[in-house]
Parts: structure tokens; sequence; C-alpha cells
């Protein structure tokens, strides 16, 4: 009987393992990927830059968090005129084990839109992605969140779930991957009551019970090309804490190579591979987001509560809007928070008395990455002038539903404004400057850098699912998708990653090579 | 110099401009010299040398930037209390854009440290953390599940 083997951090002797798939990174694509090869009877290989860590490894701290999760404790940041941060998980499970669990469908006008624009009708069709789909909330336990639930749920959003209903506009209890939610709004540190069903917990130990391999630790720095064909991974293990560089592994790939390590790393690693294409780290995408802070009367106590609840995607359409509740931990609230000083501290006083909700824009604006200084990802990219306008619009609308919820003031975080705004100084925010450094953003959903496509000018990965010029070689997260989607990427990612797959097997099984 | 004595140093330099940024305000504790310079000490032992060079670089722009912030051509070590909570104040609202930055540096770390501070939550009303397990799984191995179909097509 064969067995499934984690391989962690080691030094000394070179490792090396031979599967007939190696799939490099194990977050919403990678692990969807392996899983659905191993189900399809292949040995997979998985292999992770990041440590495996489970509930009881999972820091508490701000500090914790950028040490244990982040990648280079959080230094990865977008610059264009400004310095945006990127948020991403660096372990096993990747951005699923630190995102807040919430599973939207891909909008129909985005398969639409890769069908006329990308040529990809075929692979992502409306019913393809459907049957996937229902099956993926089957496995991940997807339900609405419930508004009765009370703490679970919590009062910022059930205000913002208020609010925006009072305005008659399209608001609803997010849908989430977790099993039992307790409401601990501590999704960003990793779920210590196992109840976001992030992807180490269920898909990549069915991986390993399927006999597959998994190495942690493990950042991948090449992918072996022989005679145009992608043959295996190598790289160096890396000790979790000290950074310190143990043994060379390799991993041999009878079948193919399939690479998942997110947008910021696909692409990085691509190059450092030796491909060639135009499309190479080109059209890196992101939704941005900015958050505006209402300050109440009456205790809200954000931090009782799903790290976030509520969600509206009435402005989609046309402003390209997600609205939501969200509860950022107060280590990240102290920083972020304006002045300095006695300033700071007293503003901070009221904490508990602060809701905060967010809007992120689906940008036009578009990006790059390319490896940059000792093989980091280096990302250029600078939300344009209307997506500046558009973040205005969705926060000018929040601090209106601060207000109509009865918040005594908002704090939109926008430099050239008062720190606080009252209800009568709403115009202020409408005028706010449009300029990048005057907005506080942040990235968590990126997209592209190795796009798919059925122009190889225009994209690295072929409609046969090959990196375009090397035979077996395939990229399944979110660095292929060819455009942003105004939704919460995860549950696009992973239908992606198993139509791929699945597509992998099946050309296999008829003598595809 | 040995690297442990150095980074007492830059860590004192360090907590200095972080208690300054995080102060008492009545009931809510600031940070405090002692245990800020133990955790800097420790974050600086831990991180990256690129986050290093940026706090390091974030310290001497807050050093140096008085004469730009309230006007007063000397180190912000020379300031009074009063005097370097207004320069603090202004740092960090400045209209340009790379003395803001510094500053958001210096307090994206130093929040967390005031954060994560017991006497600080409890203060808010919020509850106090565990300490960070630190910890990642090792080794291990799963007997393949016999229901699986693990044979493989090829
Ligand atoms: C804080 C936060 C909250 C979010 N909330 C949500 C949400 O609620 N819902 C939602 O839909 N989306 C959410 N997202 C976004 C979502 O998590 C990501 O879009 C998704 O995880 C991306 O999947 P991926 O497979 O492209 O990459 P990831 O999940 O980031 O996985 C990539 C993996 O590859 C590894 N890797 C990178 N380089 C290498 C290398 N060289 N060798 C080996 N391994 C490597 C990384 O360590 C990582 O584990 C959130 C993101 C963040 C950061
Ligand atoms: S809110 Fe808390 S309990 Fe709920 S999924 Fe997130 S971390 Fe887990």
């Amino acid at each position: 009987m064969s067995q499934g083997h984690h391989l962690a951090y080691r030094s000394g002797q070179p490792l090396s393992v031979v599967a007939d798939y190696v799939v490099v990174g194990t977050g919403a694509g990678g692990s969807m990927a392996a899983l659905i090869l191993a189900r399809a009877g292949y040995q997979v290989a998985m292999v992770e830059a990041g440590p495996w860590r489970e509930a009881k490894d999972y820091p508490e701290t701000m500090l914790g968090v950028m040490r244990d999760v982040f990648p280079d404790w959080g230094a990865n940041v977008a610059v264009g005129n400004s310095i945006l941060p990127i948020v991403q998980g660096r372990l096993v499970g990747g951005g699923t084990v630190i995102n807040s669990a919430i599973m939207v469908r891909t909008p129909d006008d985005v398969l639409v839109e890769w069908q006329r624009d990308h040529g990809l009708g075929d692979l992502f069709s409306h019913d393809a992605v459907g049957r996937v789909q229902d099956e993926i909330e089957r496995e991940l336990s997807v339900e609405d969140s419930k508004v009765d639930a009370g703490a679970h749920f919590g009062r910022s959003s059930q205000m913002l779930l208020e609010a925006l209903q009072g305005r008659e506009m399209e608001a609803h209890p997010m849908r989430r991957n977790v099993k039992g939610c307790q409401g601990s709004a501590r999704c960003l540190q990793g779920c210590r009551h196992g109840a976001k069903q992030s992807t180490q917990l269920n898909w990549i130990p069915e991986v390993l019970e399927r006999g597959g391999t998994v190495l942690s630790c493990a950042p991948v720095s090449r992918v072996e090309l022989k005679s145009g064909r992608a043959v295996g991974v190598i790289g160096r293990f890396v000790h979790p804490q000290t950074r310190v560089k143990g043994a060379h592994f390799a991993v041999e790939a009878r079948r193919g190579v399939i690479l998942a390590a997110s947008a910021t790393g696909t692409g990085p690693l691509l190059e450092a591979s030796g491909v060639r294409s135009p499309a190479l780290g080109q059209y890196w995408r992101a939704h941005p987001g900015a958050g505006v802070i209402g300050v109440y009367p009456d205790v809200v106590d954000m931090y009782k509560g799903a790290t976030q609840g509520t969600a509206s995607i009435h402005h989609r359409k046309d402003l390209g809007l997600k609205l939501e509740s969200l509860t950022l931990p107060l280590e990240l609230v102290a920083g972020r928070t304006g002045g300095a000083g006695r300033q700071l501290t007293g503003r901070l006083a009221d904490i508990r008395h602060q809701a905060m909700w967010i809007s992120a824009v689906r940008a036009e604006a578009v990006g790059r990455v390319k490896r940059g200084l000792f093989g980091a990802p280096s990302v250029y990219y600078r939300p344009t002038q209307r997506d500046l306008e558009r973040l205005r619009k969705g926060v000018s609308l929040l601090a209106r539903a601060h207000f109509d919820q009865g918040a005594r003031s908002v704090r939109p975080g926008v430099v050239g404004l008062p720190f606080e705004l009252g209800p009568d100084q709403l115009h202020l925010l409408q005028q706010a400057p449009l300029h990048n450094r005057a907005w506080t953003w942040v990235l968590s959903h990126l997209f592209g850098g190795a796009v798919i496509g059925d122009d190889p000018r225009r994209a690295v990965v072929g409609t046969d699912l090959q990196v375009y010029g090397v035979r077996d070689l395939h990229v399944v997260c979110a660095a292929a998708l060819p455009t942003t989607l105004g939704v919460n990427p995860q549950h696009t990612i992973m239908a992606v990653a198993w139509l791929m797959a699945e597509r992998l097997a099946n050309q296999d099984r008829s003598g595809y090579t | 110099m040995p690297i442990r004595v150095l980074n007492r140093a830059i860590s004192q330099a360090i907590s200095w401009s972080l208690c300054a940024i995080f102060p008492d305000n009545g009931p809510i504790p600031g940070l405090t010299r002692q245990s800020t310079c133990d955790r800097v000490e420790q974050v600086l032992q831990e991180a990256p040398a690129l986050l290093i060079l940026g706090l390091v670089g974030s310290w001497v722009a807050f050093v140096l930037a008085p004469v730009v912030t309230i006007g007063w051509p000397v180190p912000a070590l020379l300031l009074s209390n009063a005097a370097l909570d207004r320069h603090a104040s202004k740092m960090a609202s400045h209209p340009w854009y790379w003395l803001r930055q510094p500053m958001l540096m210096l307090k994206t770390v130093g929040g967390a440290i005031w954060g994560e501070r017991p006497e600080v939550r409890i203060a808010l009303g919020l509850q106090p953390f565990d300490s960070d397990p630190g910890t990642w799984r090792g080794d291990f191995e799963v007997q393949a599940d016999s229901s699986m179909n693990n044979s493989g097509p090829s």
C-alpha cells in the first residue's frame, strides 16, 4: 500500500522525489489542481515555499502573523507613484489560510469577457464553471452567514447590511466556507477554531491519503526545462524561522509541472526558469481597497463577529465597486490611524466604538510583475484616475451609510482631509484628492502575470493549457486569470484550477503528449 | 562591535521613536522603553534585512525631520517631550509623501507592539493574547486510503 509523505525543512543530503505531476504552491489554485489530479489516479507532489501550520501553530499577534504567515514579513509592495502593501499568505494552504473565507461564484459577465476577448469559451463555459463550483461549495461547506447568529455575525456587519438595504441597495450576508464560525474576527491570523475550511485541512490531506507528497519550507527556484519540455523543479529548503538555507531538493515530473505560486510568484518563477514571452509578467491587476471607519456613540465591538459578514455588489457593474464590512486587528488599526504621539493613542481609545467598512475597486489599472532583487517579486502598479474616482465614490457611500446607522463621525484616512468628518462634512470626502498617495490602499486580490489566452502576444499560457513554447508546463493560480473579477477571487481560482486539471487528466487518458 | 551589541543599540534607538509615537494618554497606556526595546530586538533578529533597513532608515528620517515638521533645526533626540509629540504628529500628516512613509513604517511596527501589549488590550476592553507558538508541522506519513484509487492511469 502506498503512503503519503509530508517532508518539511531539512539540512544535509539533497532530496529527490519523482511524481507524475509536480504542483508548485499549495494555495487556492495549487491545492485544487493537485486534488483533481490525485483523484484521477496520478501521483502528485506539491511543493510549498512556506511551512505547514495548523490551528495550534497559528500566531496570535500581528508581529507573529508578519513573521509566520506573510512572505518576507509583509514587506511585499507594489510600487507606482505610491507604495501599496500587498497581503498574501506563505504557508501550506496559501491565501486560503488567512483569507476571510468568502466564496463568490464567477460572474457570468466575466466568463463572457474571457470567451470574447481571450478565446476561453471552451474551457470555462458557464455550465462547466457552475458544475465545479457546485462541487466546491459542497466540499468546502459553503454556507450563507446567518444574520441571526448575533455575535457570530457581528454588529458591524449587521449595521452595514441594514444601512445598505435601507438605501434600497443590494447587500447580503456573505457566503463563506466555514463549519461553525465562532465569530472571532481573526481570519487573518488563521482560524484557531478550525472553522474556516482552508485547504490544508481538507484537500491537501486528501492528496496525501492518495499517496501524494508535500514538500513544505521548500521555495522552488527554477523549473527544469529539457528540449522544450518541463521535467521538474529544483530549489532549496529554507528554515521557516531563521531563514537559513537547508538541503537542495529536486522533484522530477513524469507528466508535467503545474505552477500555482500566485500572481506575484508565478511570473517571476517562469522568468527565472528561462521562459520567454512578451506577455510574461504583464497584465497584472488587482482590486485595490480602502476603508472608512465609523465611530459610534455605543459600543460596536467589531472584534466580535465574522471577520467579514456583509457584502454589496450593487455598484459592481456601473462603478466596479465591492463594499464589505471588515475587522482589522487592533495592531493594524493602530498603524493606519492618522496622527502620532498622544493624539494617536487618544484616537485609538474608542476602538470598541469603531466599525470598519471597505470599498474595493475592480480597477482598470494594469501593472507588471518581474523578478526583483534577490529573487523577490517586484510589482509595478499604479491605480488610474478613474480607479481613484470610483474608490472615492465607494468610500463616500460607506461614510453616508455609517451616518445612516447613527455614527458620530467617520475617519476616511485620506491625507488632506480632516482626520474626522461629521455628517455635515461629507462633501469634503466627495471632493477628496484624487492622488494615490493621499489614500491608504491595500492589495489582497491579485491577478495576472502569466495569463491564459488564445493570442501568444498577449498571453503566456495557451488554450491547450501549456505555456507557449514549453510542453507540459501549466499555470493554475491567480496568475493565469486574464482579467479582474469584481468579486472575491478564490472560488473562481479554484474552479479554473479544477477545470484545467480535469482537462489535463482527460488529455492524458486520450493519449495527449 | 559584536552583532548583539549593535542590535541592542539599534533596538534602543528605534524603541525610543516608537515610544514617542505611542505614548501614554490618560487611561490608555503607551509603549514602555524596556519592553519595546526587547520586542524590537527580537524583530531585528528575525526579520529580513530589507525590513530592518527600512526601519533604520525611517528612524533616521524621524530624527532628522524636526526642521521640516516644526521648523526646529535640531535632531528629534534633543526635543522636549511636548515638542517631540508635536513633531511626531506633524510628520504623520505631513504633505510630503516621502516624509509620511517613514512614519508609516514606524507606526506599523509600533502599532503591532502597542496593540499586543496586555495592559493596552485590557485598558481598551479587549482580550489579551497568548504568546505566539512559532511552531509548524515536521515530517509525517499518511497511510494511503485503500478505498481510493492510487494506482495511476499510466
Ligand atoms: C487577507 C486576505 C483576505 C482574503 N479574503 C478573501 C476571501 O474572503 N475570499 C476570496 O475569495 N479571496 C480572498 N482573498 C484572496 C484569495 O485568498 C487569493 O486570491 C487566493 O488565495 C489566491 O490563490 P492562488 O492559488 O493564486 O495563490 P495563493 O493562495 O497565494 O497560493 C500561492 C502559494 O504559492 C506559494 N509559493 C509562492 N512562490 C513559491 C515558490 N517559488 N515555490 C513554492 N511555493 C511558492 C506561496 O507560499 C503560497 O502558499 C484574500 C486574500 C488575503 C491576503
Ligand atoms: S471569524 Fe473566527 S471563527 Fe470565524 S472563520 Fe474567521 S477565524 Fe474562524
